[in-house]
């Protein structure tokens, strides 16, 4: 019932819904057809199949980052209070949060994977199967991290900020637009961030999942991505739930 | 009547702001209990404090047997809370709003439809169901927060000034549903700042000031504890004599007697239903007629001003 209400709530924002996916085609047809005519280096053969993939996922990861925005909105408007009086346990109402916010970015990102599919073409069922049960797992850690971090600095300004700073390290630092050999050769830092990094094992696992993978690179183990994010998601489901009990009984919203 | 929560020493404090100043207080379980304060007075931090929504700083309540601190998760069912500020930030409509709240509280589909429409009925708002909430007026979006907890019927109600911007018969409607819901036994604790509306629904009511709690009592008990807080006026055909006025003085009930002008008298006095009677028995045997009589009992804004030193309104102003 909490996951129902932040599904429908995030469709309320129809605005927002149809200018995300304009954006979405439009870095496809523009960005990604133009800069794959630039990158055509030994590990890139086919740039612009790796970037449609590698898009998906960073749009999946900004959905379900929405829910952090949401918690603002509810603070704001006192809807917190209600929430946390209702016959609910705090693990559930984190949990059915996250859960929440992820379906519902996963909901809306689904025919844009679709349409990306179309693009790229090649599917294996079972990986994709697979592929898919990482990227729901994905994108309900994502929606718990960004509700974690939303209840810990309780400002709105400075959580647009960090997310802002957030999104570039952690997706510019993923495998999402470029694969690891590329990072890991720019700076062996870098590689190491990226290499350690949800993004990163979201996109390797939607990539081996779609079987486009193979042509750059192969995935030698699906199985460490996947744990990866299993890893993700519980974490901030259960620091998520621990958090927001302490911080927001204290008070001091307003 | 054994009571159904009990606070003990109960404390908020707000950095430097002690919202909630070591409370003590019963519920009894059954009762509609006011609780009466001005502006900042602590009501709404006493009441989140008890449904668990924000932590004590001190102190804890046992809601039920369960303490709010050691068993939130079961405190919380037993409660359901009529919010000061309407909570709707669905962007939805009444119905979903209502619907929604009655599915998480476990109402069956059937019995909450039958509610849902029942209550929306009776508050004038299912003609409104369909309306978008940002369309509705401060009065109607109250009477969507009342409808969650009347459909709700939880063992403990929470109403936090529940008729503030609803009109007169809005308001008359409102005190019948809630004492409704008490008579089908669920104990409610209302939170206001209007005198009137505390009176006519509190069995009993609980003054606060200033984080603290003043006294706790029955309406009737608190009015009737102002030493000479009747007031009767009358006013006589001819003046009145020394004589009348020391025989009047004799009632043990009187307590001051102002000759405002030489044929009207003011008596300041207690239980003036029984007295009155006497003393116009008195005026007719010693042949003394009466134009007319004025009476008036204390409020609890007189109940207020006495144990505060201030009338509500000053109250008001004085507090932050
Ligand atoms: N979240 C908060 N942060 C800081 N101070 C708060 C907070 N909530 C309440 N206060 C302060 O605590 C005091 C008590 O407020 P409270 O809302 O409990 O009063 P109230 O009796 O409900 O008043 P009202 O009649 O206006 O509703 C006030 O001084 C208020 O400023
Ligand atoms: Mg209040």
């Amino acid at each position: 019932m909490v996951v129902e209400r932040d599904i429908r709530l995030f469709f309320q924002y129809k605005f927002l819904i149809i200018l995300r996916a304009i954006w979405f085609v439009s870095q496809i047809v523009l960005f990604g057809l133009i800069a794959s005519r630039m990158i055509n280096v030994r590990e890139v053969p086919d740039y612009f199949r790796y970037y449609v993939s590698g898009l998906s996922i960073m749009t999946l990861y900004s959905a379900a980052i929405f829910i952090g925005f949401d918690i603002y909105e509810e603070a704001e408007h006192g809807v917190f209070e209600y929430l946390l009086s209702l016959p609910v346990s705090r693990r559930q109402l984190v949990l059915g949060r996250s859960i929440g916010g992820g379906l519902r970015s996963f909901i809306y990102v689904g025919p844009l994977i679709a349409a990306s599919l179309f693009v790229i073409g090649a599917v294996n069922p079972l990986n994709f199967l697979v592929a898919l049960f990482a990227l729901f797992l994905f994108s309900f850690g994502v929606s718990g991290m960004s509700i974690t971090i939303a209840v810990m600095i309780k400002s709105s300004d400075r959580f647009d900020i960090l997310m802002g700073v957030l999104d570039a390290l952690i997706v510019r630092l993923s495998t999402a637009m470029y694969p690891l050999a590329v990072v890991q050769a720019a700076n062996p830092l870098y590689g190491g961030v990226a290499n350690f990094n949800p993004v990163s094992y979201a996109a390797d696992l939607f990539r081996w999942g779609t079987g486009i993978e193979s042509t750059y690179f192969t995935l030698a183990n699906p199985l460490l991505p996947l744990l990866g994010i299993i890893a993700f998601f519980a974490i901030f489901t259960f620091v998520g739930v621990t958090i927001y009990d302490r911080r927001i009984e204290g008070g001091g919203w307003q | 009547m054994p009571s159904i929560i009990q606070i003990s020493n109960l404390t908020k404090k707000f950095g430097n702001i002690v919202a909630v100043d070591h409370l003590d207080l019963e519920v009894e379980d059954g009762e509609i209990l006011g609780l009466l304060g001005p502006n900042g007075a602590g009501k709404t931090t006493t009441i989140l404090m008890l449904a668990t929504v924000i932590r004590p700083t001190e102190g804890t309540a046992t809601v039920g047997g369960f303490d709010i601190r050691k068993n939130p998760e079961k405190v919380r069912e037993l409660f359901g809370i009529v919010f000061q500020e309407p909570k709707m930030l669905w962007v939805s409509t009444p119905w979903d709003i209502v619907n929604w709240h009655a599915k998480v509280c476990g109402l069956s589909t059937e019995e909450r439809k039958r509610r849902v429409k029942e209550v929306l009925e009776s508050l004038d708002m299912w003609e409104h169901r369909r309306k978008n909430v940002h369309a509705l007026s401060g009065g109607m979006r109250k009477r969507v927060e009342l409808a969650k907890v009347l459909v709700q019927r939880p063992k403990i109600a929470i109403v936090d000034e529940p008729t503030a911007q609803i009109d007169v018969v809005g308001k008359h409607r409102v005190w019948n549903m809630l004492r409704r819901l008490r008579d089908e036994g669920s104990t409610l604790i209302l939170a206001t700042n209007e005198l009137y509306e505390a009176d006519e629904l509190s069995d009993r009511v609980a003054i606060m000031h200033r984080g603290k709690l003043l006294v706790c009592d029955t309406p009737k008990t608190l009015k009737d504890s102002i030493v000479g807080g009747d007031i009767v006026e009358i006013q006589l055909e001819n003046d009145a004599s020394a004589k009348i006025v020391e025989e009047l003085k004799n009632f043990k009930e009187v307590v001051n007697i102002l000759q405002v002008k030489p044929c009207i008298l003011r008596l300041y006095l207690n239980k003036v239903e029984e007295v009155v009677p006497k003393i116009m028995n008195t005026l007719v045997k010693k042949n003394v007629p009466v134009t007319s009589i004025h009476m008036s009992e204390p409020s609890l804004d007189d109940v207020f001003a006495h144990y505060t030193g201030l009338t509500i309104e000053e109250a008001q102003k004085s507090g932050e």
